[in-house]
């Protein structure tokens, strides 16, 4: 007995001094970086997925696994240089294994590729471009938002039926803005519309006026609109000023409740594609009021793609880490965060969280604002469709980024 | 191209270019006196915008117009006294970093006070309407800013050209320290000149707010512009620098036509041309060498 005694104490000896390696289970908090625009174009949009992030936090009391979750924040810049350099910090220097956020696409497929990289699970939380879950995904990478291929196809239908067949096309010119229009383009063919025209603005547009005067004489029934950030404020004033909706209809393929709410009323008349809206029903309107006495001060006082995305983003990383009963083991958790459900998601139709490109399939809508609206439920739902009715299939996006193939 | 398109787009920019022209304006009086580019400019420009917004909800546009100058004037003072005369006759790259780093910080505490998201102001009610007469589509807010900006210029003008301030200030353009030399208290023209700039670039954010939206970036994006129609017009030169601030509205309003992916490196371009054959600017008395 004291023989054996004896070596229990000189193993517990040399494992406490290294010699022996202890188990690898870390006691101590469990490191999210957040990689989120904190100024320019997106910071806004940026502040809301970090507010929404914070709710699914603090509704779990800020733990899982019985170990605190840390946020580490880091600014974007909306540069996906930049995001891949502090990205880089966020792994090698804070440690970090999970990441977070994103809202312009481009910084998206930056911060995916570091990932991939470096093995660490990045949840893209606001990325629209389908590209992020086609042509660069990747398997450490799951995306939050509907791409823009759920987004058009949600709606172009009630669009070419209601408002138009021919179209014109003003694409913000950048990965996400091209996505936008390329699907747009091909919903058209498929529905029987034709093009009128396109036109591309540069990030950083603020005057549209010569844009508009063209679009404006142009003889389309509807002007299709993938547009985001400050550039798409001013552009809703100057599609008012210009007169847009007295000759065409206006549909944007994703409109942030953010842009509009601080418009005149008279200057909120498209319609418009939207991953949530805040008066879908009782659960999201009782998720508004909570966000609303939490973040007095929000950009949007609703819930909203940002907010609701990186809402929902924590909430499966949680689960996930929950479920698969460890915060350490990377793998293990992006296998079990495959094929997980969600159905406490706000919404009719749960997330489904699909294996094979990672993405997360929840619902989007139709809506038109209304410009006689008063208070904060300035749209109309038109329709709702579920996600999976319309995501890409395997054939028409054959990846395969899943534990299985791998 | 239809003829009343093409005369909706040349009086789309030529008013853009008036509003570009009076902020390019303050900018270049600053740099022809004292020789500070002074990246707080853009800055001045978001200031006059929120103001406006705050203010006009309360007051109503003209006293507004009157009074959101002024703040923003005082704002430039402070940061005149504070922080510019400390770089006055050092490397123009000192003025440039310094304001450039203040101007974040700026830009920064207007998020902070005023909050990340776009702010919104109506055109005023008197010029709220659209000119449509065929193809031919015309804001009348645009019209108003047009000449509100050109009114603007003309006052400038008639200050540097016609008024005994006019001509200490010219002549400090051309040797600044001659001027002190000859008993003119430097310092205090030197804060005059730079409050008139602010004053500028407050009035032009006034008029840019209705039809940009408001946002503490908004400023960054009138500097650069702003800064190529000041150094293509010349240093301190008022005609040179109207006569740029249209030659950017009016060729981006148009260019827009025919390569709308690339309006935005349209005044780098013109800068270079310009620049190559007259590296003065059109009528600055000054090579931007020197």
């Amino acid at each position: 007995m004291r023989l054996k005694g004896k070596w229990f104490l000189i193993i517990g000896l040399l494992a406490f001094t290294g010699l022996i390696p202890a188990p690898a289970i870390s006691a101590g908090p469990i490191k999210i970086g957040v990689i989120s625009p904190m100024s320019g174009n997106y910071g806004d949009h940026g502040a809301l997925e970090r507010a929404g992030m914070q709710m699914a936090l603090d509704e779990v009391g800020g733990k899982v696994l019985g170990r605190p979750v840390q946020l580490v924040m880091a600014d974007d810049e909306t540069n996906p240089d930049v995001a891949a350099r502090r990205v880089r910090r966020l792994i090698e220097v804070d440690g970090v294994k999970f990441l977070m956020g994103g809202v312009s696409s481009s910084v998206g497929v930056a911060v995916g590729a570091v990932a991939e990289e470096k093995k660490v699970l990045y949840i893209n939380t606001n990325g629209n471009s389908d590209q992020l879950a086609g042509e660069y995904a990747r398997h450490y990478v799951f995306t939050s938002a509907p791409n823009m291929a759920i987004l058009v196809r949600g709606g172009a239908k009630y669009v070419a039926e209601n408002l138009g067949k021919k179209w014109f096309f003003i694409t913000h010119d950048y990965s996400w803005g091209q996505s936008g229009t390329k699907w747009a383009r091909a919903s058209m063919k498929e529905l029987g519309c034709t093009e009128v025209g396109e036109i591309k603005v540069p990030m950083g547009t603020r005057d549209f006026s010569s844009q508009l005067l063209q679009i404006r004489n142009s003889g389309a029934d509807v002007v299709v609109i993938t547009c985001a950030g400050f550039d798409n404020v001013a552009l809703l004033k100057q599609l008012a000023e210009y007169k847009i909706y007295d000759k065409m209809k206006v549909w944007y393929t994703l409109m942030e409740y953010v842009d509009m709410w601080p418009l005149a009323k008279n200057d909120r008349q498209p319609y418009l594609m939207t991953e949530v809206y805040w008066n879908e029903n009782a659960q999201t309107r009782a998720w508004t009021e909570k966000f609303n006495k939490k973040f007095p001060k929000a950009a949007c006082p609703a819930l909203d793609n940002g907010n609701y995305n990186g809402w929902l983003s924590m909430k499966v990383l949680l689960a996930a880490i929950k479920k698969a009963g460890t915060a350490d083991d990377v793998e293990k958790i992006i296998c079990t965060m495959e094929g997980m459900t969600i159905k406490d998601n706000l919404r009719a139709n749960p997330t489904y969280v699909r294996s094979w490109d990672h993405s997360f399939l929840t619902q989007v809508v139709l809506g038109k604002a209304n410009p006689a609206a008063t208070g904060t439920d300035i749209y109309q739902i038109k329709t709702i469709t579920a996600a999976n009715k319309v995501a890409r299939t395997n054939q028409e996006n054959p990846v395969d980024v899943s534990c299985k193939k791998k | 191209m239809d003829s009343m398109l093409f005369l909706s787009l040349l009086l789309n920019g030529i008013s853009l270019g008036l509003v570009y022209a009076a902020v390019a304006m303050g900018f270049s009086l600053v740099l022809g006196m004292s020789g500070v580019i002074n990246f707080c400019h853009g800055v001045m420009f978001a200031f006059g915008a929120y103001f406006f917004w705050i203010l006009s909800g309360y007051i109503g546009f003209w006293p507004s117009v009157v009074i959101v100058p002024i703040c923003v004037a005082i704002i430039g003072f402070l940061i005149e006294r504070l922080l510019i005369r400390r770089v006055y006759g050092l490397d123009p790259l000192f003025g440039l970093l310094i304001t450039l780093g203040f101007s974040i910080a700026l830009e920064e505490i207007i998020r902070m006070i005023f909050g990340p998201a776009s702010h919104n102001v109506s055109a005023p009610s008197f010029a709220s309407g659209t000119i449509i007469i065929g193809n031919f589509v015309f804001s009348e807010y645009r019209l108003f800013i047009g000449l509100f900006a050109a009114i603007m210029l003309g006052v400038t003008w008639f200050l540097i050209s016609k008024t005994n301030f006019g001509a200490i200030v010219k002549a400090g353009m051309f040797n600044s320290e001659m001027v002190g030399t000859l008993g003119h208290n430097l310092p205090k023209l030197r804060t005059t000149v730079f409050i008139l700039g602010a004053a500028l670039a407050g009035f032009s954010g006034i008029l840019a707010a209705p039809i940009w939206s408001i946002k503490s970036g908004m400023g960054s994006a009138i500097l650069m512009p702003s800064f190529m129609i000041v150094l293509m017009g010349g240093l301190g030169s008022i005609p040179g620098t109207v006569i740029a601030g249209l030659l950017v509205g009016v060729t981006t309003a148009l260019a827009s036509m025919v390569f709308p992916r690339f309006v935005d490196i349209i005044p780098y371009v013109l800068l270079v041309i310009v620049l190559y054959f007259r590296p003065r600017g059109f009528f600055g008395e000054q090579n931007i060498n020197d």
